[in-house]
């Protein structure tokens, strides 16, 4: 058997992930806006209240949308608890025991639930002048509603092609949903799969999965969108990149210390991914107003 | 009885091999052989699975084996333990107690609980297992039901780390909180902060956890 430890591989740095773990909510926020919970959560207006107040009790210059990681795959068929004001939505029970019946889950209907009243969230916020950033989850993040991880990691093992499927439907779905948001009026996307990090996956499984998936799904994005549209990926993703030499970082010149989200603003249109920064970490500086892009290789 | 070519020692190590190399099928085979043999249960799960996932949890502190494959181990182990388990008292293989396990409300996140379950099971102790986005109520009534000495709770999210203290201050208001020792773990959580909350420790790791209750009961 070929251990991790038994094979050279590729030194993927990690990025310990402290700001965005899952699907809280300030407290603060939602006391003072007398929304129902967990209702709000599921209609494009309450959802377009929330993110502008979050945004101001941030002070960023942004407004994120959803405001969990389970939007994709509850569109999935996937079964969510909504929650309530202080924790969000997440996974209830798991619709999917083996790789046939996530390759069987049905098309995402973009038009509709949740994830069509996020788009309509976004084209709202966009009307009103609002910068939107579009959070979306990678794979794990999204099979870990579906199915128990440790299924997954058995698919990943033993059975690499039916992994490989999996990972072909996802992206078709994701570069749909970023198709969907760009008609939608979205220019800024961000990428994350904490649930597939290194720290998880460990480096023999972390160099195929961006082999397989990640680089392969970063290259299709930036065939497939505007030029305009920029891509923040997740500080776990863009490590895994550069630790397996699929991308390089470019330096680009801020000309003044700038927080890490109003530095990604700033950089639409002039490069296609960032990601040395967690967009979740709000208060980051850039203090030699310089801010790294990823260029793919 | 079927008398099997194979000693009792060549056994015991494919046991363990089987484990280690996450061979969940050929595990069942080689347990049900043991035992058809006429080898004691306890001896095949003591010397044979749990040495297997110790092994693999050696890996796993060097960062040879990382998530995926302790889980895949464990698979291995608790196909083995069904064949095992079926041929032996319920005394011996629940010998250091019970632990309550479950991941506090509000997150489902359960890798990490998963792998404490795992260490403690292969540690002897029982566990019952909550599950993921488990009321502070609910580790309550499985503690006073089962007569739990542990209650071990994780979770990955800051929003719910408070939940902990409720389980906690819970045990304390039935009166049960002298007689458990209560854990936690997760990655938003701290020694400082198991402190803060009135919990027995804190493990970072789920190797770890296991040394922690195992000093935690003295045993």
């Amino acid at each position: 058997m070929r251990r991790s430890g038994d094979s050279v591989v590729m030194p993927i740095a990690d990025f310990h992930c402290t700001y965005d773990n899952s699907a809280g909510i300030n407290a603060d926020v939602t006391k003072r806006l007398n929304l129902k919970f967990p209702d709000a959560y599921k209609h494009w207006d309450t959802m377009v209240m929330l993110s502008k107040a979050l945004k101001d009790h941030d002070h960023v210059a942004f407004c994120l949308l959803p405001f969990c990681h389970t939007v994709e795959a509850e569109a999935m068929g996937g079964i969510i608890n909504l929650g309530d004001e202080t924790a969000g939505p997440r996974a209830k029970e798991y619709i999917c025991t083996t790789a046939e019946d996530i390759l069987a889950l049905p098309e995402i209907d973009y038009s509709n639930g949740r994830i069509g009243e996020v788009l309509k969230a976004c084209t709202a916020l966009i009307d009103e002048g609002e910068q939107v950033i579009l959070e979306i989850s990678g794979p794990f993040t999204i099979l870990n509603v579906l199915i128990d991880a440790r299924n997954v990691f058995r698919i990943f093992r033993k059975k690499p092609e039916q992994m490989r499927k999996i990972f072909t439907k996802l992206e078709e779905e994701l570069l749909r949903y970023i198709r969907e948001s760009e008609k939608a009026g979205v220019n800024v996307l961000s990428f994350a799969d904490s649930s597939g990090g290194l720290n998880i996956l460990g480096p023999k499984m972390m160099e195929q999965y961006v082999e397989i998936f990640t680089y392969p799904f970063l290259r299709e994005v930036g065939k497939r969108t505007a030029d305009g549209t920029l891509v923040l990926l997740c500080p776990k993703t863009a490590f895994s990149l550069i630790g397996t030499g699929k991308a390089v970082w470019k330096n680009i010149d801020l000309g003044e210390p700038m927080r890490y989200g109003e530095a990604c603003i700033s950089c639409v249109g002039k490069t296609k991914y960032l990601g040395e920064m967690c967009i979740n970490n709000t208060q980051f500086v850039l203090k030699d107003g310089v801010v790294k892009a990823l260029v793919l290789v | 009885m079927i008398v099997s070519m194979a000693s009792k020692e060549e056994l015991l190590g494919l046991l363990s091999e089987c484990v280690l190399e996450m061979e969940d099928d050929k595990v069942v085979s080689v347990a049900q052989e043991y035992v058809d043999s006429g080898y004691p249960a306890v001896e095949g799960i003591l010397y044979g699975l749990v040495d297997g996932i110790n092994k693999a949890a050696d890996l796993y502190e060097k960062e040879e084996y990382f998530i995926p494959e302790l889980l895949l181990c464990s698979d291995a182990m608790y196909n083995g333990l069904d064949i095992l388990r079926s041929h032996m008292d319920k005394a011996e293989a629940t010998r250091k107690g019970k632990v309550v396990i479950g991941v506090v409300e509000g997150d489902t996140h359960d890798i990490g609980k998963n792998l404490v379950k795992i260490m403690l099971e292969s540690g002897g102790y029982e566990a019952i297992d909550l599950g993921r986005d488990v009321p502070a109520k609910k580790f309550i009534e499985q503690v006073e039901e089962n007569g739990a000495r542990v209650v071990a709770m994780s979770t990955l999210m800051s929003t719910s780390m408070d939940n902990m203290r409720k389980v906690v201050d819970l045990l304390s208001e039935k009166g049960l909180r002298e007689n458990v020792k209560v854990i936690v773990g997760g990655a938003p959580i701290s020694s400082s902060f198991a402190e803060k909350i009135g919990a027995d420790g804190y493990s970072e790791n789920a190797v770890g956890a296991l040394r922690l209750v195992n000093r935690l009961l003295a045993v």
